[in-house]
C-alpha cells in the first residue's frame, strides 16, 4: 500500500486552497433587492441639472425632482389615456375655464434647511422664472399666478392651451422650488437644490447613486419605502444582468430582453410597459429628384412591410405605428388611409411612373433595431425592383442630416429611419412638421395650409372630441404627403420584482412616491 | 542616474503637451455638431446659443485650445457643461476607483504571471510549460467584456457568490473589495497570459547567458540562479509592460466599468463623449495622459535603477 506523504510546499498550498474555498462559500448571498425598507433600482443614466428651470429632463432629473419637490399634479394613466392627479402638496387644484386653474396647498409643508413653509408665492415665483427659462416653452401660454392667500392662487393662461395640466404642469418643468432658497444661492442652481419638500430627501453622489430617504419633516403620508438607492448602470444589457443577479428590484430593459422576458421571464418578477410614447417612421425628402415623384413616394409606403419589422426587427414586442399620435394619446390612428402594404401596387406604381433600377440611400441611426429595420426595407424595396443602400450613421451626422443650418447635405438626403419622442399630449409630434420646421425638423420638406391651421385650433381646442378629430386629420395630411412611411411605437418597458407595485409616466420616469410593496 | 531622470522627466512633458494638442484636435474632428447632440432635437435656439457660448464653441477651435491650455496651467480643468461641477472635484472622486480598479487587476496579474512564466521557463517543454502556453494565449485572446459577462453569470447570477454592479459602500473596505473582485479579475486575466509569455521568453532568453551558465558551473543552487541572478535580467521587459499596461488600464477598465456599472475615469470619458461634454473630456483625457506618462516614467527609473546601461541610453 502507498503511504500517503506530504511536503510542507503541499501542506501550505492545500491549505491556501481551503482557505480560498471556505471564503467563497461562507460568502452571504446577496441579498435580493426590495428587501426589507430598501428598495435597490437602477437608473440609466445620471444627474446633469436638477433646476426645473434649466434641467435638460428625463431620468433621473425629473424622477428626482418628482420625490423631492413640490408639483401640483403629478402623471397618471386611466383607461390607458395619459391624465393627472392631484398631488399630496395640494388641497385642490381644478381647471376652472380654459383661461383659470385654481389651486390650494396643503399647509404646514416646510422646506428643508430652514426656508419656511410651502406657498402660493412659491408657486408663481416657480411659473414666473420658467417664462425666461431654458424650457420657456412649456410656458408660452401661462400669463400669471394671482396668489389669493397664503396657500392659494390661481393660474391665469394667455390663451387656451389645452396640453397645459399634462404637458407643462405635470412634466418636469412644472416643479416648485422655494423662492427664499433659491435667492439665497444667487437664483439658480444645479445639481443641490438648496430646499425640498416632499417624502424623500436625496443625496447625489456622480456615477454611483442617487440615495433617497424619508424626510423627517415631511407632514404629508409617509412613503412606503425607508430608503431608494437608485444606482447608475448605464447598459441596458448589463442592468438586466443586475436584475438577473437579484442586486436591482427595477429596471428598465431592452426589446430584445423583453422579448425574452416574454417567454421566459426571470421567477418572481412583472414585466410592465410604462409607456410608448416614440414614434418612428420612414421619411422621403420631397424635393430629392429621385423623390419628387407622388407616385414613386406611394409606391415605396405600399412596398414596406412594417409586420415584418415588428417581427424581424422587435421580436413582435412592439406596436405597429398608424401615424405620430403615440398610444395613450388623443387621436392615435388604428388604420393608414392612404396605403398598405401591397407589392404589387407598388410595383404598377413604380410602372406607372417610368421608373426601373431606382438606387437609393437610406440613412439610418446606428442602433441594432433601426438598423435591422433598415434591413427589412431594403429587402422590401428589392421586392418591387428598388435598391437602398442602408448607411448605418452615428448619433452627430445623423441628426445633421435634413437640417440647412448644418451644410448642404439635406440636398443629398433621400429616405431614412427617424425616430422621435412625444411628450404626453398629442400636439406635441405636430410641432416638428409645421411649414417653419422645414430644414430644421421638418426633413421631408413639404408644407400645407390646412395643416397649420388645424395645428392652431389643436393647441386652443379643449374638447377630446374636437382634438380628436382634428389630430386624425393632421396624420392624414402627412401620410398624403408620400413622404411617410409609420413604423412602430418603441415602448418603455420596465422589468420588477412582483412584490413591487410600480407606477411611471408615460414618457418613462419611474414615480418613486407611489411605489408600493404589493 | 539623476540626469537620466531629468532627461526623461522632460521628455515626459513633452509627451504630454503634444497628446494633449493631439486629442484636442481629434476631438473637435468627431463629426456631428456638438450643440445638436448634446441638447437633442428639442432645444431651442436660445438654448443651443448658451450651450455654444458656454462651451466657447462659437470661437475658433485654436482660440478654443489656448483658453483650455491657458486654464490648464492655471490648475482649472473647467466645469461640467450641464452640472456646473469643477471637473478637477469629477475626475478627484472617479479617479481613485479607476486606480484601484487597475492597480489590483495587474497586481493579481503580477502574482499569478511571473511566476508561470519562470515555472515555465525552467522546465521548458514539459507537461506544465505546454499547459500554460495554451492557458495564456486563451486568456490573451479572450476579450475582457467577454471575460466580464461570464463572470457574472457564474459568480453573480448562477452561485450569487459576489456582487455584480457598483463599487461598494463608502468607507466599508470589505464591501468595496467584494465589489472589486469580479471586475479586477475580468481585466486582470488577459494580463496573466501576457506576463507569463513574456517572462518565459526572456527568462529563456536569459538562461541561455554565459553567466547563468558560469553561476551553475560554480554550484549555486537552482532557486538562487533563476530568482537571484536571471528573473532580475528578465524581468526588465515585464516592468516596462507593466508600466505601460498601468497607464493603459487609466482608461482601458472602460469595459469593465460599463458592464458592473463601476464609477471611473473609462467610463466618466465614455459617458461624456456621448454628450459632447468637452470640458470633462478634456479634462479627463489630460488626466489620463498625465498619469500614463508618470506610469511608465516610473517604470523606465525602475528599469534604471535595476540596470544601470539603460541610464546611458536615453
Amino acid at each position: 500500500m502507498r503511504r500517503y506523504a506530504s511536503t510542507r510546499r503541499q501542506f501550505l498550498a492545500a491549505s491556501a486552497g481551503a482557505g480560498a474555498l471556505a471564503v467563497l462559500g461562507s460568502a452571504r448571498p446577496v441579498p435580493a433587492a426590495g428587501a426589507g425598507g430598501t428598495l435597490t433600482l437602477r437608473s440609466s443614466g445620471d444627474i446633469d441639472t436638477l433646476d426645473p428651470a434649466y434641467t435638460t429632463g428625463g431620468s433621473p432629473n425629473y424622477d428626482t425632482l418628482f420625490s423631492v419637490n413640490p408639483s401640483l399634479v403629478h402623471f397618471d394613466v386611466k383607461d390607458g389615456q395619459a391624465t393627472w392627479r392631484p398631488t399630496a402638496h395640494v388641497e385642490r387644484v381644478a381647471q376652472v375655464d380654459p383661461l383659470h386653474i385654481d389651486f390650494t396647498l396643503k399647509s404646514g409643508l416646510r422646506w428643508s434647511n430652514g426656508f419656511g413653509e410651502l406657498t402660493a408665492e412659491d408657486v408663481a415665483y416657480s411659473f414666473d422664472r420658467q417664462k425666461t427659462g431654458e424650457y420657456k416653452g412649456f410656458f408660452e401660454a401661462f400669463e400669471r399666478v394671482e396668489i389669493q392667500d397664503s396657500h392659494s392662487g390661481r393660474i391665469v393662461l394667455r390663451q387656451p392651451f389645452a396640453p397645459f395640466m399634462t404637458a407643462t404642469l405635470a412634466s418636469g418643468a412644472g416643479v416648485i422650488i422655494s423662492q427664499k432658497a433659491t435667492e439665497s444661492v444667487g437664483g439658480k442652481f444645479t445639481t443641490e437644490i438648496p430646499a425640498t419638500c416632499g417624502p424623500y430627501l436625496y443625496e447625489w453622489q456622480q456615477k454611483k447613486h442617487i440615495r433617497f430617504t424619508r424626510n423627517p419633516e415631511w407632514a404629508g403620508a409617509k412613503p412606503q419605502f425607508d430608503e431608494i438607492n437608485y444606482v447608475f448602470v448605464k447598459e441596458n444589457e448589463a442592468a438586466a444582468l443586475a436584475y438577473e443577479a437579484g442586486e436591482v428590484a427595477c429596471t428598465k430593459i431592452t426589446s430584445n430582453t423583453y422579448a425574452r422576458y416574454l417567454k421566459q421571464p426571470p421567477a418572481g418578477s412583472k414585466l410592465k410597459v410604462a409607456g410608448a410614447l416614440q414614434y418612428m417612421w420612414l421619411g422621403m425628402n420631397t424635393e430629392h429628384p429621385k423623390l419628387k415623384d407622388l407616385r414613386v413616394r406611394r409606391a415605396i409606403q405600399h412596398a414596406v412591410d412594417v409586420d415584418g419589422i415588428v417581427q424581424g426587427a422587435y421580436s413582435g414586442t412592439v406596436e405597429p405605428a398608424y401615424g405620430v399620435v403615440c398610444p395613450g394619446l388623443v387621436g392615435k390612428r388604428s388604420a393608414t388611409r392612404h396605403y398598405s402594404y401591397d407589392p404589387d401596387k407598388a410595383r404598377a406604381l413604380l410602372q406607372d411612373a417610368g421608373v426601373s433600377g431606382l438606387e437609393l440611400e437610406l440613412r439610418v441611426q446606428n442602433n441594432k433595431e433601426r438598423v435591422l429595420s433598415a434591413q427589412v426595407i431594403q429587402a422590401n424595396l428589392a421586392a418591387v425592383g428598388l435598391t437602398a443602400k442602408v448607411i448605418p450613421m452615428d448619433s452627430g451626422p445623423f441628426w445633421e442630416l435634413g437640417q440647412e443650418s448644418k451644410g448642404d447635405q439635406w440636398q443629398d438626403a433621400q429616405i431614412w429611419i427617424m425616430r422621435f419622442s412625444s411628450g404626453p399630449d398629442p400636439y406635441d409630434p405636430f410641432q416638428w412638421f409645421k411649414r417653419d420646421q422645414i430644414g430644421v425638423w421638418n426633413w421631408e420638406r413639404w408644407s400645407d395650409d390646412e395643416y397649420e391651421d388645424l395645428y392652431q385650433k389643436g393647441l386652443l381646442e379643449t374638447d377630446p372630441a374636437k382634438r380628436y378629430g382634428i389630430y386624425l386629420r393632421m396624420q392624414e395630411i402627412m401620410e398624403a404627403t408620400g413622404a411617410y412611411v409609420w413604423l412602430v411605437h418603441e415602448p418603455e418597458v420596465f422589468v420588477h420584482r412582483d412584490t413591487l407595485q410600480t407606477a411611471f409616466t408615460p414618457t418613462g420616469e419611474p414615480q418613486f412616491v407611489y411605489f408600493k410593496k404589493a | 542616474m539623476w540626469l537620466y531622470c531629468i532627461k526623461r522627466l522632460g521628455l515626459s512633458v513633452v509627451i504630454v503637451l503634444l497628446a494633449i494638442l493631439v486629442l484636442f484636435s481629434l476631438l473637435h474632428l468627431i463629426p456631428g455638431d456638438p450643440v445638436s447632440i448634446a441638447l437633442g432635437p428639442r432645444a431651442t435656439p436660445e438654448i443651443q446659443a448658451r450651450y455654444a457660448e458656454k462651451m466657447h464653441l462659437d470661437e475658433p477651435v485654436v482660440v478654443q485650445f489656448f483658453i483650455f491650455l491657458g486654464k490648464v496651467l492655471q490648475g482649472d480643468l473647467g466645469s461640467d457643461v450641464f452640472s456646473g461641477r469643477s471637473v478637477a472635484l469629477t475626475i478627484s472622486e472617479q479617479l481613485p476607483y479607476t486606480v484601484m480598479l487597475a492597480a489590483s487587476s495587474l497586481a493579481w496579474a503580477v502574482l499569478i504571471g511571473i511566476p508561470l512564466g519562470c515555472y515555465a521557463a525552467v522546465r521548458p517543454n514539459s507537461l506544465l510549460d505546454r499547459i500554460t502556453g495554451v492557458v495564456s494565449v486563451g486568456t490573451i485572446a479572450v476579450p475582457s467584456f467577454l471575460v466580464s459577462v461570464w463572470a457574472i453569470l457564474v459568480f453573480a447570477i448562477t452561485l450569487r457568490w459576489l456582487p455584480v454592479i457598483g463599487a461598494g459602500e463608502d468607507g466599508d473596505v470589505v464591501d468595496q473589495l467584494t465589489h472589486l473582485i469580479l471586475p479586477a479579475f475580468a481585466v486582470g486575466l488577459g494580463w496573466v497570459g501576457y506576463l507569463a509569455r513574456l517572462v518565459r521568453a526572456s527568462m529563456l532568453e536569459v538562461m541561455g547567458e554565459t553567466y547563468i551558465r558560469a553561476a551553475r558551473a560554480f554550484g549555486l543552487r537552482p532557486r538562487t540562479i533563476v530568482y537571484s541572478y536571471a528573473l532580475r535580467v528578465a524581468i526588465l521587459p515585464s516592468i516596462t509592460l507593466i508600466g505601460i499596461g498601468f497607464g493603459n488600464l487609466l482608461s482601458g477598465t472602460v469595459f469593465a466599468e460599463i458592464v458592473f456599472a463601476r464609477p471611473g475615469l473609462g467610463s466618466l470619458i465614455y459617458d461624456m463623449v456621448l454628450v459632447r461634454n468637452f470640458p470633462v473630456v478634456q479634462g479627463t483625457v489630460l488626466v489620463t495622459i498625465a498619469l500614463y506618462a508618470v506610469a511608465t516614467l516610473l517604470a523606465d527609473l525602475v528599469v534604471a535603477w535595476i540596470d544601470p546601461r539603460v541610464r546611458a541610453s536615453l
